[in-house]
């Protein structure tokens, strides 16, 4: 079960208690959150840095580093799941997710676990974007703004007006936020926030120095090690509970790149059917398991378009809780479609979870595009720009 | 001229045998050609060969380029039958990792001929590993000596394979090369993705000159049909009514006030009527049948 919001409100009372007899006022109860998880009793709040309870439901949300992804999935991603997403084609856009959700996790002051098999962890946390300051922030969006307005943009609408009161995606930083920062993505983190971070990195090629032939094994050799990195760490420094002595507890941000690729040894990418099929949900389902008793959030990219067998994406996809694909335009016949033209690429949201909870907080926009500017990335709602044209076109005319 | 980067990859394309005479266009001539690029560069070039024999493959280069060249011969023997000490011991996987344990200073080269062979002979994820150790053997851990340049250049058959080893390879390249061409002239597709930056392509018409020089072209004689302009989607065509207007039309149009449209002149009128203006109002002339009761039923209301 995902962590709720340690809080403690004393007795957990069911919500429509209709007592007979209750002198003035209504019968109904207000309710706190939950109480549960891992701080029982006690009447104080206990609030982790970067986190906060989520509305509907109580449960401890942390930010993915873009506030506006963080408004698409319910408010952020829930402590002790699975954020993947799945690659666009050339990698250009998943790698600024994965380094926006570890930047996010420097910044509350989390900790960090970067695994990949491609890259140095130190060499990704290098690269990660700089932190944009409140009082810097509106300057940086009004001069991001002005130089992407083209001018069509300025053209309002005489008679479908309406359509331009939908409400746009939170691009401007919100005030006073301790939950979800913005950042400069054409500079780099400052390397003192690095060095006071606390960060532990799992290159593959170093930990399987020795060449070993390949062993009958129930997951790839390279699964297995990481999976006992990540519980090694979580037990070490106390993320499960097992460490009494923690005095302040923090949430655990680890950040797996390109999983399923071959430089992982498996095999999915190359053949369709292979004996070793299973490796990647085992290794997805093992992960699940060590998340849900830790504090920890876990983000995943894939290369799900050189996955070749389409039952393993689904399956990959139903094991995880939060599923979002990015699709660029770049090398597709989309990137010379006029309707396109403001954008670089549309991001799905496959998939939410329903964790404590019989429905899954839905956002009501499903055409969502996204667009690298120079310093920042912006997920926006775009309108069906042709079905505008003709509307209006038939509307104007008559 | 056109500077490989590193892990460059090459394909071999072959056209879909429609015409009875199906040319090829092969890969390695073109593979030969940077190789001697690079030689003339300074670099030393290492060539594991796989598909033709070593005289094969150094015939057509000049002697300067041929004495930089390091031939890596698994095609004599691959299985090292013959156990006379000449073959690559440990097969191909020895002789990659050979390679990758290079320590000679200086920058290099290396050529695999081809991709296709040592996937047949070996594990594509194995491959795959050691093709990203090549290219990142440059990164030393002791910052004493300078990082050092290592270009893997690799030539694979693509119609030989699915569509899943030669993605995962492509993947792990930061410039794939696609051959193809109209009868005599050849082109490269070049697609071109540098680290952390916006993948480029553009298709180059070049030929190889029998010393094995590359020589590009700016346009080919006779130029293929671009492909037909991507027209603007006109959402107004095909439609059984008129929506073009003319000119009149269009200025009686636009003059037109629309009635939800809150201008300042309305907002005027409605909050100062004007002395001229009169508000509209209404006169009733009672008919002989109308009922009129003085007693207003509505005046017991208290509004």
């Amino acid at each position: 079960m995902a962590a709720t919001a340690p809080c403690g409100s004393g007795a957990e009372e069911t919500g429509s208690e209709a007592a007979a007899g209750k002198p003035g006022g209504t019968s109904f109860q207000r309710k706190g959150p939950r109480a549960g998880g891992l701080d029982r009793g006690g009447s104080r709040l206990v609030s982790i840095a970067g986190t906060r309870p989520s509305v509907r439901n109580g449960q401890l949300l942390v930010s993915t580093g873009l506030p506006a992804l963080d408004q698409l999935l319910g408010g952020g991603l829930a402590v002790g799941t699975v954020l993947l997403i799945e690659e666009d084609k050339y990698d250009i856009y998943s790698p600024l997710l994965f380094k926006y959700f570890l930047a996010e996790g420097i910044i509350s002051g989390h900790t960090l676990l970067v695994a990949s098999a491609k890259e140095d962890p130190a060499d990704i946390l290098q690269e990660l974007p700089a932190p944009l300051l409140d009082n810097h922030c509106k300057k940086e969006f009004d001069e991001d703004s002005c130089n992407d307005k083209t001018p069509e943009s300025n053209i309002e609408m005489k008679i479908a007006w309406r359509y331009q009161l939908l409400p746009k995606m939170q691009a401007g930083p919100v005030s006073s936020s301790r939950f979800g920062h913005y950042y400069d993505v054409s500079k780099r983190i400052p390397q003192e926030l690095i060095e006071a971070s606390k960060w532990y990195g799992f290159f593959l090629p170093e930990k399987l120095s020795s060449s070993l032939p390949a062993e009958p094994c129930y997951l790839t050799h390279g699964y297995l090690k990481l999976l006992q990195f990540i519980q090694s760490i979580i037990y070490e420094d106390g993320f499960d509970g097992t460490n009494p002595q923690k005095k302040q507890k923090n949430i655990l941000r680890i950040g797996i790149q390109n999983l399923g690729s071959p430089l992982w040894g498996d095999d999915i990418c190359c053949t369709e059917n292979c004996d070793n099929n299973h490796n990647l949900t085992k290794f997805l389902y093992v992960l699940r398991g060590l998340l849900r008793n830790s504090l920890s959030a876990c983000i995943i990219t894939v290369p799900s378009h050189l996955i070749q067998n389409k039952a393993v994406i689904a399956r990959v996809a139903n094991l995880s809780d939060t599923v979002v694909g990015l699709e660029s335009f770049m090398g597709s016949e989309k990137e010379t479609n006029p309707l396109y033209k403001d954008y670089h690429g549309l991001i799905h949201i496959r998939k939410i979870p329903r964790l404590n909870n019989l429905t899954g907080d839905i956002s009501d926009v499903k055409d969502l595009a996204f667009k690298l500017k120079r310093k920042l990335f912006t997920i926006e709602a775009y309108q069906n720009i042709k079905a505008k044209l003709t509307c209006e076109n038939i509307i104007d005319n008559f | 001229k056109r500077r490989p980067s590193p892990s460059a990859f090459s394909r071999a394309v072959c056209p879909p045998v429609a015409l009875p005479d199906s040319v090829q266009w092969e890969g390695r001539s073109l593979l030969k050609a940077l190789i001697k690029n690079a030689a003339l560069r300074g670099d030393q070039v290492h060539v594991l060969g796989c598909e033709v024999s070593e005289e094969e493959f150094r015939e057509g280069f000049e002697p300067d380029v041929n004495s930089r060249l390091v031939y890596h011969d698994l095609f004599k023997d691959p299985l090292n039958w013959s156990k006379t000490g000449e073959a690559l011991p440990g097969g191909p996987l020895g002789a990659l990792r050979a390679l990758c344990g290079r320590t000679q200073p200086g920058p290099v080269t290396i050529a695999l001929d081809s991709l296709s062979w040592l996937l047949f002979h070996l594990p594509c994820t194995t491959l795959c590993q050691l093709l990203h150790a090549l290219s990142h053997q440059n990164a030393c851990p002791d910052g004493s000596s300078p990082v050092e340049r290592v270009h893997v250049l690799g030539l694979i058959h693509e119609e030989l394979h699915g569509p899943g080893p030669v993605g995962a390879l492509s993947s792990l390249a930061q410039a794939e090369v696609t051959l193809s061409g109209m009868l005599d002239q050849t082109s490269a597709h070049i697609v071109n993705r540098r680290l952390r930056q916006r993948p480029t392509q553009q298709t180059q018409w070049f030929s190889i000159l029998p010393d094995f020089s590359l020589h590009l072209h700016r346009v080919p004689a006779r130029e293929p049909r671009p492909c037909p302009p991507t027209t603007q989607v006109d959402p107004t065509a095909h439609l059984t009514f008129n929506l073009h207007l003319s000119k009149k039309e269009k200025e009686a149009k636009d003059s037109l006030t629309l009635p939800f449209q809150f201008s300042s002149e309305k907002q005027q009128a409605l909050l100062r009527p004007g002395p001229g203006q009169s508000t509209s109002q209404i006169f009733y002339e009672p008919d002989a049948y109308d009922d009129l009761d003085q007693e207003d039923p509505d005046d017991d209301l208290d509004i």
